[in-house]
Protein backbone atom coordinates (compact mmCIF):
# COMPACT_ATOMS: atom_id res chain seq x y z
CA UNK A 1 0.00 0.00 0.00
CA UNK A 2 1.35 3.39 -0.96
CA UNK A 3 1.07 5.59 2.09
CA UNK A 4 1.39 9.30 1.41
CA UNK A 5 2.76 11.82 3.90
CA UNK A 6 2.64 15.55 4.43
CA UNK A 7 5.91 16.87 5.78
CA UNK A 8 6.16 20.55 6.73
CA UNK A 9 9.65 22.06 6.94
CA UNK A 10 9.89 25.47 8.61
CA UNK A 11 13.28 27.01 8.00
CA UNK A 12 15.42 26.49 4.89
CA UNK A 13 18.71 27.73 6.26
CA UNK A 14 21.78 26.14 7.83
CA UNK A 15 19.99 23.02 9.04
CA UNK A 16 16.97 23.21 6.76
CA UNK A 17 18.71 22.95 3.41
CA UNK A 18 20.47 19.73 4.41
CA UNK A 19 17.36 18.37 6.05
CA UNK A 20 15.25 19.19 2.99
CA UNK A 21 17.57 17.15 0.80
CA UNK A 22 17.16 14.16 3.11
CA UNK A 23 13.42 14.49 3.54
CA UNK A 24 12.94 14.78 -0.22
CA UNK A 25 14.73 11.47 -0.71
CA UNK A 26 12.71 9.76 2.02
CA UNK A 27 9.43 10.92 0.50
CA UNK A 28 10.42 10.19 -3.08
CA UNK A 29 11.42 6.60 -2.43
CA UNK A 30 9.43 5.60 0.67
CA UNK A 31 6.20 7.54 0.14
CA UNK A 32 5.84 8.55 -3.54
CA UNK A 33 3.08 11.06 -4.16
CA UNK A 34 3.73 12.82 -0.85
CA UNK A 35 4.18 16.53 -0.21
CA UNK A 36 6.99 18.53 1.36
CA UNK A 37 5.85 22.02 2.29
CA UNK A 38 8.79 24.40 2.71
CA UNK A 39 8.20 27.54 4.75
CA UNK A 40 10.58 30.47 5.03
CA UNK A 41 10.10 34.22 4.68
CA UNK A 42 13.81 34.93 4.32
CA UNK A 43 16.01 35.27 1.24
CA UNK A 44 19.30 33.57 0.41
CA UNK A 45 22.36 35.76 0.35
CA UNK A 46 25.77 34.96 -1.10
CA UNK A 47 27.29 34.76 2.38
CA UNK A 48 24.89 31.91 3.26
CA UNK A 49 26.75 29.55 0.90
CA UNK A 50 29.34 28.85 3.57
CA UNK A 51 26.84 26.62 5.40
CA UNK A 52 23.71 26.34 3.25
CA UNK A 53 23.03 24.36 0.09
CA UNK A 54 21.33 26.36 -2.68
CA UNK A 55 21.93 27.31 -6.31
CA UNK A 56 19.28 30.00 -6.75
CA UNK A 57 19.05 33.35 -5.04
CA UNK A 58 15.78 34.78 -3.79
CA UNK A 59 13.28 33.50 -1.27
CA UNK A 60 14.54 30.40 0.52
CA UNK A 61 11.29 28.43 0.36
CA UNK A 62 10.79 29.08 -3.35
CA UNK A 63 14.41 28.44 -4.30
CA UNK A 64 14.59 25.18 -2.35
CA UNK A 65 11.26 23.92 -3.69
CA UNK A 66 12.34 24.72 -7.26
CA UNK A 67 15.60 22.83 -6.92
CA UNK A 68 14.02 19.75 -5.33
CA UNK A 69 11.17 19.64 -7.86
CA UNK A 70 13.70 19.17 -10.64
CA UNK A 71 15.32 16.23 -8.86
CA UNK A 72 12.36 14.38 -7.35
CA UNK A 73 9.37 14.18 -9.70
CA UNK A 74 7.26 11.85 -7.51
CA UNK A 75 7.12 14.35 -4.66
CA UNK A 76 5.23 17.63 -4.53
CA UNK A 77 7.27 20.53 -3.16
CA UNK A 78 5.13 23.44 -2.05
CA UNK A 79 6.87 26.71 -1.13
CA UNK A 80 5.33 29.00 1.45
CA UNK A 81 7.41 32.22 1.38
CA UNK A 82 6.10 33.45 4.70
CA UNK A 83 7.09 33.90 8.33
CA UNK A 84 5.30 31.73 10.88
CA UNK A 85 3.60 33.69 13.64
CA UNK A 86 1.40 32.87 16.61
CA UNK A 87 -2.36 32.85 16.24
CA UNK A 88 -2.71 35.93 18.43
CA UNK A 89 -0.12 37.98 16.51
CA UNK A 90 -1.48 41.51 16.23
CA UNK A 91 1.20 43.03 14.02
CA UNK A 92 0.90 44.02 10.40
CA UNK A 93 1.60 41.59 7.56
CA UNK A 94 3.05 43.84 4.87
CA UNK A 95 4.23 42.79 1.42
CA UNK A 96 7.83 42.55 2.59
CA UNK A 97 6.96 40.34 5.55
CA UNK A 98 4.12 37.99 4.62
CA UNK A 99 3.05 35.86 7.56
CA UNK A 100 1.10 32.70 8.27
CA UNK A 101 -0.31 31.70 11.67
CA UNK A 102 1.04 28.36 12.85
CA UNK A 103 -2.43 26.85 13.23
CA UNK A 104 -3.15 27.56 9.56
CA UNK A 105 0.07 25.92 8.52
CA UNK A 106 0.02 22.57 10.29
CA UNK A 107 -2.82 20.11 10.45
CA UNK A 108 -3.73 16.62 11.63
CA UNK A 109 -1.24 13.91 10.71
CA UNK A 110 1.52 16.30 9.72
CA UNK A 111 5.18 15.61 10.34
CA UNK A 112 6.62 19.02 11.15
CA UNK A 113 10.27 20.10 11.19
CA UNK A 114 10.95 23.34 13.01
CA UNK A 115 14.55 24.23 12.21
CA UNK A 116 14.37 27.96 12.64
CA UNK A 117 17.07 29.84 14.54
CA UNK A 118 15.14 30.93 17.61
CA UNK A 119 13.13 29.44 20.47
CA UNK A 120 10.19 31.82 20.09
CA UNK A 121 9.13 30.58 16.66
CA UNK A 122 9.60 26.96 17.69
CA UNK A 123 7.34 27.50 20.68
CA UNK A 124 4.65 28.88 18.38
CA UNK A 125 4.77 25.64 16.41
CA UNK A 126 4.84 23.39 19.49
CA UNK A 127 1.85 25.25 20.91
CA UNK A 128 -0.11 24.91 17.67
CA UNK A 129 0.70 21.20 17.55
CA UNK A 130 -0.48 20.73 21.13
CA UNK A 131 -4.02 21.46 19.91
CA UNK A 132 -3.92 18.64 17.35
CA UNK A 133 -4.82 14.99 17.91
CA UNK A 134 -2.07 13.28 15.90
CA UNK A 135 1.09 15.14 14.95
CA UNK A 136 4.87 14.94 15.14
CA UNK A 137 7.06 18.01 15.59
CA UNK A 138 10.81 17.62 15.29
CA UNK A 139 13.11 20.49 16.12
CA UNK A 140 16.84 20.91 16.29
CA UNK A 141 19.40 23.60 16.80
CA UNK A 142 23.01 24.26 17.55
CA UNK A 143 25.23 26.87 19.10
CA UNK A 144 28.15 28.63 17.44
CA UNK A 145 30.48 25.73 18.05
CA UNK A 146 30.09 21.95 17.93
CA UNK A 147 27.17 21.48 20.33
CA UNK A 148 23.64 20.77 19.18
CA UNK A 149 20.42 19.07 20.21
CA UNK A 150 17.19 17.77 18.76
CA UNK A 151 13.72 17.21 20.21
CA UNK A 152 10.73 15.15 19.07
CA UNK A 153 7.29 16.16 20.32
CA UNK A 154 4.69 13.52 19.43
CA UNK A 155 0.94 13.43 19.99
CA UNK A 156 -1.34 10.46 19.36
CA UNK A 157 -5.06 10.12 20.03
CA UNK A 158 -5.15 13.60 21.56
CA UNK A 159 -2.47 12.90 24.18
CA UNK A 160 1.22 13.70 24.47
CA UNK A 161 3.37 10.66 23.73
CA UNK A 162 6.39 12.82 24.51
CA UNK A 163 6.28 15.94 26.63
CA UNK A 164 5.81 19.43 25.29
CA UNK A 165 9.35 20.83 25.67
CA UNK A 166 8.23 23.63 27.98
CA UNK A 167 8.09 20.96 30.70
CA UNK A 168 11.86 20.57 30.82
CA UNK A 169 13.13 23.65 28.97
CA UNK A 170 12.63 27.12 30.47
CA UNK A 171 13.88 28.64 27.20
CA UNK A 172 10.73 27.38 25.50
CA UNK A 173 8.48 28.49 28.34
CA UNK A 174 9.89 32.02 28.26
CA UNK A 175 11.93 32.39 25.06
CA UNK A 176 14.92 34.72 25.49
CA UNK A 177 14.76 35.64 21.80
CA UNK A 178 12.18 37.07 19.42
CA UNK A 179 10.33 35.38 16.59
CA UNK A 180 11.81 37.16 13.55
CA UNK A 181 8.48 36.78 11.79
CA UNK A 182 6.96 39.08 14.39
CA UNK A 183 9.63 41.78 13.98
CA UNK A 184 9.82 44.60 11.49
CA UNK A 185 12.18 44.24 8.53
CA UNK A 186 14.54 46.71 10.18
CA UNK A 187 14.64 44.85 13.49
CA UNK A 188 14.98 41.51 11.74
CA UNK A 189 18.01 42.77 9.83
CA UNK A 190 19.73 43.55 13.12
CA UNK A 191 19.65 39.91 14.29
CA UNK A 192 23.12 38.45 14.17
CA UNK A 193 23.48 35.14 12.39
CA UNK A 194 26.35 34.12 14.63
CA UNK A 195 29.27 32.00 13.58
CA UNK A 196 27.70 28.60 13.17
CA UNK A 197 29.60 25.65 11.76
CA UNK A 198 28.65 23.57 8.75
CA UNK A 199 29.45 20.31 10.54
CA UNK A 200 27.06 21.09 13.38
CA UNK A 201 24.25 22.14 11.05
CA UNK A 202 24.64 18.89 9.11
CA UNK A 203 24.81 16.83 12.30
CA UNK A 204 21.51 18.27 13.53
CA UNK A 205 19.94 17.36 10.19
CA UNK A 206 21.39 13.84 10.39
CA UNK A 207 20.12 13.27 13.94
CA UNK A 208 16.66 14.44 12.87
CA UNK A 209 16.65 12.10 9.88
CA UNK A 210 17.62 9.30 12.23
CA UNK A 211 14.62 10.00 14.44
CA UNK A 212 12.35 10.08 11.38
CA UNK A 213 13.73 6.74 10.28
CA UNK A 214 12.96 5.18 13.67
CA UNK A 215 9.69 6.82 14.68
CA UNK A 216 7.95 7.61 11.39
CA UNK A 217 9.22 5.11 8.83
CA UNK A 218 9.71 2.23 11.28
CA UNK A 219 6.88 3.42 13.58
CA UNK A 220 8.81 2.69 16.75
CA UNK A 221 8.35 4.35 20.12
CA UNK A 222 10.05 7.76 20.50
CA UNK A 223 11.90 6.72 23.65
CA UNK A 224 14.84 8.98 22.89
CA UNK A 225 12.82 12.12 22.26
CA UNK A 226 15.69 14.47 23.03
CA UNK A 227 19.30 13.98 22.03
CA UNK A 228 22.20 16.24 22.94
CA UNK A 229 25.46 15.95 21.03
CA UNK A 230 28.89 17.52 21.03
CA UNK A 231 31.00 16.88 17.96
CA UNK A 232 34.05 18.33 19.71
CA UNK A 233 34.25 15.50 22.23
CA UNK A 234 32.45 12.88 20.16
CA UNK A 235 29.56 12.32 22.54
CA UNK A 236 25.80 12.14 22.25
CA UNK A 237 23.24 11.42 24.94
CA UNK A 238 19.55 10.49 24.55
CA UNK A 239 16.84 11.55 27.01
CA UNK A 240 13.48 9.85 27.46
CA UNK A 241 10.86 12.63 27.47
CA UNK A 242 7.76 10.48 27.64
CA UNK A 243 5.34 11.53 30.38
CA UNK A 244 5.41 9.53 33.57
CA UNK A 245 2.87 6.70 33.48
CA UNK A 246 2.76 6.82 29.72
CA UNK A 247 0.99 3.66 28.50
CA UNK A 248 2.82 1.28 26.21
CA UNK A 249 3.37 2.61 22.73
CA UNK A 250 0.76 1.58 20.21
CA UNK B 1 37.41 19.71 45.30
CA UNK B 2 36.52 17.18 42.66
CA UNK B 3 39.43 15.63 40.83
CA UNK B 4 39.29 14.86 37.12
CA UNK B 5 40.62 11.53 35.98
CA UNK B 6 41.75 10.55 32.51
CA UNK B 7 38.35 9.20 31.45
CA UNK B 8 36.70 12.59 31.88
CA UNK B 9 34.64 11.32 34.80
CA UNK B 10 34.67 12.85 38.23
CA UNK B 11 36.60 10.88 40.83
CA UNK B 12 34.06 10.28 43.56
CA UNK B 13 34.49 9.90 47.28
CA UNK B 14 33.23 6.53 48.40
CA UNK B 15 30.43 5.94 50.89
CA UNK B 16 27.23 7.57 49.56
CA UNK B 17 24.50 5.66 47.79
CA UNK B 18 24.30 6.08 44.06
CA UNK B 19 22.14 8.40 42.02
CA UNK B 20 22.43 9.33 38.37
CA UNK B 21 23.57 12.85 37.48
CA UNK B 22 23.04 14.25 33.98
CA UNK B 23 23.80 17.43 32.08
CA UNK B 24 23.56 17.58 28.30
CA UNK B 25 25.86 14.97 26.79
CA UNK B 26 27.18 14.00 30.23
CA UNK B 27 25.71 11.32 32.47
CA UNK B 28 27.27 9.54 35.41
CA UNK B 29 26.19 7.40 38.34
CA UNK B 30 27.66 8.98 41.46
CA UNK B 31 27.47 8.47 45.24
CA UNK B 32 25.53 11.69 45.83
CA UNK B 33 22.50 10.41 47.76
CA UNK B 34 22.13 12.56 50.87
CA UNK B 35 23.60 15.62 49.20
CA UNK B 36 21.64 18.69 48.20
CA UNK B 37 21.15 19.86 44.63
CA UNK B 38 23.45 22.79 45.39
CA UNK B 39 26.22 20.48 46.55
CA UNK B 40 25.94 18.22 43.52
CA UNK B 41 26.01 21.19 41.16
CA UNK B 42 29.16 22.47 42.83
CA UNK B 43 30.71 19.04 42.55
CA UNK B 44 30.07 18.73 38.82
CA UNK B 45 30.02 22.34 37.63
CA UNK B 46 33.68 22.72 36.82
CA UNK B 47 33.95 19.33 35.14
CA UNK B 48 30.86 19.66 32.97
CA UNK B 49 30.38 23.42 32.78
CA UNK B 50 27.01 23.47 34.50
CA UNK B 51 25.83 27.09 34.80
CA UNK B 52 25.15 28.34 38.31
CA UNK B 53 21.51 29.01 37.40
CA UNK B 54 20.84 25.65 35.74
CA UNK B 55 17.59 24.27 37.15
CA UNK B 56 17.70 20.69 38.43
CA UNK B 57 14.90 18.31 37.49
CA UNK B 58 13.78 14.88 38.57
CA UNK B 59 11.56 13.97 35.65
CA UNK B 60 9.41 17.06 35.14
CA UNK B 61 9.71 18.07 38.80
CA UNK B 62 11.86 21.15 39.39
CA UNK B 63 14.06 20.66 42.42
CA UNK B 64 14.89 23.35 44.97
CA UNK B 65 18.52 24.10 45.73
CA UNK B 66 18.22 22.49 49.16
CA UNK B 67 16.41 19.38 47.89
CA UNK B 68 18.16 16.29 49.22
CA UNK B 69 18.88 13.63 46.64
CA UNK B 70 17.91 10.08 47.44
CA UNK B 71 19.36 6.80 46.23
CA UNK B 72 18.55 5.85 42.62
CA UNK B 73 17.30 9.34 41.77
CA UNK B 74 17.84 10.51 38.22
CA UNK B 75 18.89 14.15 38.55
CA UNK B 76 19.14 16.26 35.43
CA UNK B 77 20.62 19.73 35.37
CA UNK B 78 18.94 21.65 32.59
CA UNK B 79 21.06 22.11 29.50
CA UNK B 80 19.74 24.79 27.18
CA UNK B 81 18.77 23.36 23.82
CA UNK B 82 20.62 24.28 20.65
CA UNK B 83 19.14 27.55 19.44
CA UNK B 84 20.45 28.39 16.01
CA UNK B 85 19.98 26.81 12.65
Amino acid sequence: MNEQKRFVLIGAGGIGTWLAAGLARLLEFKYPGSALIIVDGDNYEEKNKERQSFTQMGNKAIATANELTQQFPKTMFIPVPKWVVSDDFKGVADDESPKIPASQLITEGDVVFAVVDNFAARKVLFDAASNLTNVDVFTGGNDDALFGSIYHYQRRHGADVTDHPVNTHPEYDNPPDKNPGELSCQDRAKIEGGTQLLATNMAVAAFLLGRVQKTIISNQSPDEAEIYFDLGIGKSEPYDRRPVNQPAYS
Amino acid sequence: MTAINNSGSAAQPSGGQMANVRFGVYTQPAPVAGKTVREVREQFSKLWGIPSDAVAYKGKEKLAEDHVITASDNIEFHRRAGEKG
